[in-house]
């Protein structure tokens, strides 16, 4: 719950500070993560789902949400490839369910990936798979930011600001 | 006098009370079954001599040979840092402020008050999630919300509400340590003036806590007496509670 609840707060101050005053401007925000993070990280370390998602109903809703799937073994893969030392809580190695990071790490991620597929169904997220090419992954991005920011901009000119 | 709450609240689960058990959403790795321990709270806004109680209820109940346990407002090891680190800061806002308040309420009751309440002691609580819900309140955070978020706390066994005036309040705080900062909300920037700022923060503060009155079965004490009569209410409140539930000299009986 404290976990939970901390990065609940250091959201909150995010969004407050980071997040809404560019809106405000009508800037582009590329938030790195966001709420989804959470249902699916403190859900999968035991946090009722509609608590956590009635806690976080402050947050703006994203015009886009993206979501990058891979499978559980790519991102093993991936992330030991490049002999990264994995972070005791990215590995959930506070839940004990294994004493070997790499196994934590597979049984965690691996149970934080299937609360993802709840989410993006629930939250109509776009799926990119991630164990594609960087430029087929970023030509996905683009078209489907292009579809975004082409609605907004319109938008905007057609406001007509006066100087 | 919800004494219908008493053997419910003891025995866990059967009772139509909710005293005890989680208010909403439970902590789903935290069942509560029906643990032995007591939780008594006394609220009150800031400098109305919730502390002192305290003291004298707790020996008073170590020697009728009680197990006690305490707990207060901010005192997480976890989190009263950084809380002081914050409004030190001027980067702290309502939001963040009511979840830091939050957090610390959490690590409190899944480290103190839950352990405590399982091993058989009777906790007293300075202050209990009401602050948190008044202090937000005034802020003009969504009350909903705000109940939602505090669905995983456990409803105590009793709430004493010591009920004061804010004119009473004023003396008292000035005879005693001053105002500070927080406690006259000067946060709310509704003046320079210190004293003007306490009357009105805690005017509101006290409207808030009486309106909770019904919905989380205060029970009120006038707080303007003399600090031995509010004790010895106190101690006949939680005497009249205790004697009928349980006697801590025969553990044996209740297997």
């Amino acid at each position: 719950m404290t976990f939970s609840l901390l990065h609940a707060t250091d959201f909150a101050d995010r969004l407050l500070y980071k997040i809404i005053p560019p809106l405000k401007a009508g800037m582009i925000v590329l938030a790195d993560r966001y709420t989804y993070t959470a249902f699916a990280r403190d859900v999968t370390r035991g946090v009722d789902r509609q608590w956590v998602r009635e806690l976080y109903s402050f947050a703006v809703r994203p015009d886009l949400a993206l979501y990058f799937r891979v499978p559980i073994d790519v991102s093993v893969d991936r992330l030991l490839a490049r002999r990264v030392k994995l972070k005791f809580y990215e590995a959930g190695m506070d839940l004990g369910w294994s004493t070997n990071p790499v196994e934590s790490f597979r049984l965690f991620q691996g149970k934080v990936l299937d609360e993802y597929d709840h989410i993006v169904q629930e939250f109509g997220m776009e799926v990119v798979e991630a164990s594609g090419s960087i430029t087929e992954q970023q030509r996905l991005v683009r078209t489907l930011v292009q579809r975004q920011v082409a609605v907004t901009h319109s938008v905007e000119v057609s406001d007509d600001d006066t100087l | 006098m919800t004494t219908h709450s008493d053997a419910s609240g003891l025995n866990g689960a059967n009772g139509t009370s909710t005293v005890g058990r989680y208010y909403g959403r439970e902590i789903p790795y935290l069942p509560l079954n029906g643990y032995p321990g007591k939780l008594f709270v006394i609220e009150g806004t800031d400098g109305v001599g919730r502390t002192t109680q305290i003291q004298l209820l707790r020996e008073w109940l170590e020697v009728r040979g009680y197990g006690v346990a305490e707990t207060g407002w901010t005192r997480s090891p976890l989190m009263q840092p950084t809380i002081e680190l914050a409004k030190a800061s001027n980067t702290l806002n309502k939001l963040t402020f009511t979840m830091l308040y939050a957090t610390d309420f959490a690590d409190r009751l899944e480290k103190e008050i839950i352990p405590a309440l399982k091993a058989g002691f009777i906790v007293l609580s300075d202050r209990y999630i009401f602050t948190a819900l008044a202090r937000a309140g005034v802020r003009g955070i969504d009350r909903q919300w705000l109940r939602n978020l505090y669905g995983f706390a456990i409803a105590p066994h009793l709430v004493f509400y010591l009920n004061i005036d804010v004119k009473t309040l004023s003396r008292r705080v000035l005879e005693s340590r001053g105002m500070d900062f927080w406690e006259s909300g000067m946060d709310l920037k509704t003046g320079d003036d210190i004293y003007d700022s306490f009357r009105a923060y805690q005017s509101k503060l006290l409207r808030e806590y009486s309106s909770m009155a019904d919905e989380f079965q205060f029970r009120v004490v006038d707080a303007r007496r003399a600090i031995d009569k509010i004790q010895d209410e106190l101690r006949r409140q939680v005497a009249a509670y205790l004697e009928p539930a349980e006697k801590p000299t025969e553990p044996a009986l209740t297997r």
